[in-house]
């Protein structure tokens, strides 16, 4: 059953049942297998998830891919139900209690929502792009990875059904006739618009964080820290210097200090 | 600048001056930015870079998409942006694309894949608009446009059936945050329109006055009176023209439906012409068959027993006049005989 139909059954059932103690975040394996895209979309979740303070266990994956509900990582398993994606994700914690952006007003979160489907417009298919239409990325980092996990007839056969499939998205939205450079620019607009909004805050909106921050965070972190053949997104990134500040603060907020207490 | 800036866009209807999102929204665009555009209704966007309207020209520039159309508009200094500060240009772009992502979806939807709406409204539509081979080729072409632009998104596990649920619920979302975002305000980001208004109504507009027979966002749109209110006004203070025109059409459609029982004349008229016209016909093509041949050799007939008759009368008269003689004579020779 699809993450979307089970939303309005959440929605009666799972606002009584506590956050259970055996939550997990299903993913594919960090260092052998997962791609960009998929890294920042499990990293965003991540983070989300530890600025509610909510606990769960990263389960690794060879194929999370296929067992996620929407074909789309990282998903939760929360007791019976199976929720996959970010935005989802985000209802059904608010299903059981947890708001962090209560908070802000009404105009706020609007605002809030919209600079989250900027990220989403914009930099969620810079990834893709550069993942699957960049030739050099696509040979040495995208391929090799995607087909690890599968033996010799289909890691030849898979790639290529992701890439037709990528290419359709990319091409429905007129991103897969851009340039590399058009992709650049795309990025450094939005990054110009991120900075601008950020300011010298410690957070987007305020001194609390919110979807916004981790979804920001996951996808500049990832970006910025990425080892890969072409780094002229980090660069264009690391232009805006309160946007690197504001991610090296997230990281050592919510991920150095859990480490140290591991 | 030099030369005329002109702007093709799809034909308007229900008091618009055009159907199409994007185009209206350019078109608003440039009506809040005060260009000189000379707007051009055409039905062939294969005359444009990109295969799609709006396109802009001035002089030897052409623009073929909505984003360098705005970003050409920018670079010559004509723009209603200008006065926003940097924060409010941040929001513009980022209030965008939450249109982009989420409202737009359900509009393509509404217009090209609902099938009751694409068959009665939007097919029909586009085809009278677009000149001759085009119209049977452009409607299912855009639709098809559409359709990727829905669903290429999607990973293989969900079904299209929840992809509407999702979208639609996603664009309702959509709304109310934008009316929670307009509050009383005359427009979003102060007192002056910017590109995001113009994208706003550019969206909204049609979906609000479209007669659409499957309309589940209209309802909702309507239930946010501050955003009708913001789409009526625009409407009202950049694009006069169209609603007059709207309501003379209106008009003139009444006069038409009025105006039926006066034309019963006519139809007689043409009725009696038809008649005419196929008795005239059936006449003639009795005639090829034959029947003139008919009537001639009757005549000719006629002519040839007529002159025998002639002829015969006068002999019969004088062979009863030489009888006659002949029995005026004949006494004289038995009279003397008689007496003897």
């Amino acid at each position: 059953m699809s993450s979307w139909v089970v939303e309005s059954v959440q929605a009666e059932i799972g606002a009584s049942v506590p956050w259970p103690d055996d939550v997990a975040l299903y993913q594919p394996y960090e260092v052998e297998q997962i791609l960009l895209p998929d890294s920042a979309n499990c990293l965003s979740v991540k983070t989300f998830l530890h600025m509610c303070g909510l606990n769960f266990n990263l389960e690794l994956r060879v194929n999370a891919e296929e067992m996620s509900p929407s074909g789309k990582v990282p998903f939760i398993k929360v007791g019976a139900f199976l929720i996959s994606e970010l935005d989802p994700i985000i209802a059904f914690v608010n299903t059981k209690g947890f708001h962090i952006s209560k908070h802000l007003s009404d105009t706020q979160q609007s605002e809030m929502r919209a600079y989250m489907a900027l990220v989403e417009n914009v930099l969620v298919n810079a990834e893709l792009y550069l993942s699957w239409c960049h030739e050099d990325v696509y040979y040495e980092i995208t391929k090799p990875r995607y087909s690890s996990c599968y033996p010799w007839p289909i890691n030849l056969i898979l790639p290529l059904k992701k890439f037709a499939e990528i290419k359709s998205r990319l091409s429905s939205i007129g991103w897969y006739n851009k340039s590399f450079e058009d992709v650049c620019e795309e990025i450094n607009t939005c990054c110009q618009a991120l900075s601008e909004r950020l300011g010298n805050q410690a957070y987007f909106f305020g001194d609390k964080p919110t979807e916004l921050d981790a979804l920001v965070f996951g996808h500049l972190f990832t970006l910025i820290t990425t080892d890969l053949p072409v780094t002229k997104f980090a660069e264009v990134i690391q232009k805006y210097e309160n946007l690197v500040d504001f991610c090296d603060k997230i990281e050592d907020t919510y991920f150095k200090k859990k480490n140290l207490k591991a | 600048m030099e030369g005329d800036i002109e702007l093709d866009i799809w034909h308007g209807d229900w008091g618009l001056p055009t159907v199409e999102p994007k185009c209206l929204a350019v078109l608003t665009y440039c009506k809040f930015s005060g260009v000189p555009v000379i707007v051009r209704k055409t039905g062939n966007p294969l005359k444009s870079p990109s295969g799609e309207l709006p396109v802009l020209r001035h002089g030897n520039e052409i623009q073929g998409t909505t984003e360098d159309i705005l970003n050409y508009l920018r670079e010559h200094q004509w723009g209603c942006d200008n006065k926003l500060s940097n924060i409010q240009c941040a929001d513009t772009i980022a209030f965008c694309s939450l249109l982009e992502e989420k409202l737009l979806p359900a509009i393509l939807h509404l217009w090209w894949i609902d099938g009751k709406n694409y068959i009665d409204l939007t097919r029909p539509g586009f085809a009278k608009a677009s000149p001759f081979p085009l119209n049977f080729i452009l409607p299912g072409n855009m639709r098809r446009k559409a359709r990727l632009r829905i669903y290429s998104k999607n990973g293989e596990n969900v079904t299209d059936g929840e992809v509407d649920l999702r979208i639609y619920k996603d664009a309702k979302q959509c709304l109310n945050l934008l009316s929670k975002k307009l509050g009383n305000a005359p427009f979003f980001f102060g007192d002056r329109p910017s590109s995001f208004d113009a994208f706003v109504f550019g969206y909204l507009a049609p979906i609000m006055k479209a007669p659409l027979s499957n309309n589940q966002l209209q309802s909702h749109l309507l239930a946010c009176p501050n955003l009708t209110h913001f789409c009526k006004r625009i409407l009202k203070d950049y694009f006069p023209n169209d609603i007059y025109e709207n309501e003379k059409k209106k008009e003139n459609t009444k006069k038409q439906m009025s105006g039926l029982a006066e034309d019963n004349p006519n139809k007689t008229k043409n009725m009696i012409l038809a008649g005419i016209f196929a008795i005239t016909a059936m006449v003639g093509y009795a005639f090829a068959i034959g029947l003139i041949q008919i009537e001639l050799s009757d005549k000719e007939s006629e002519e040839e027993e007529n002159p025998e008759l002639h002829k015969s009368q006068p002999e019969t008269d004088k062979h009863h006049e030489n009888q006659q003689t002949y029995e005026q004579f004949e006494p004289l020779f038995e009279e003397p005989g008689g007496e003897e």
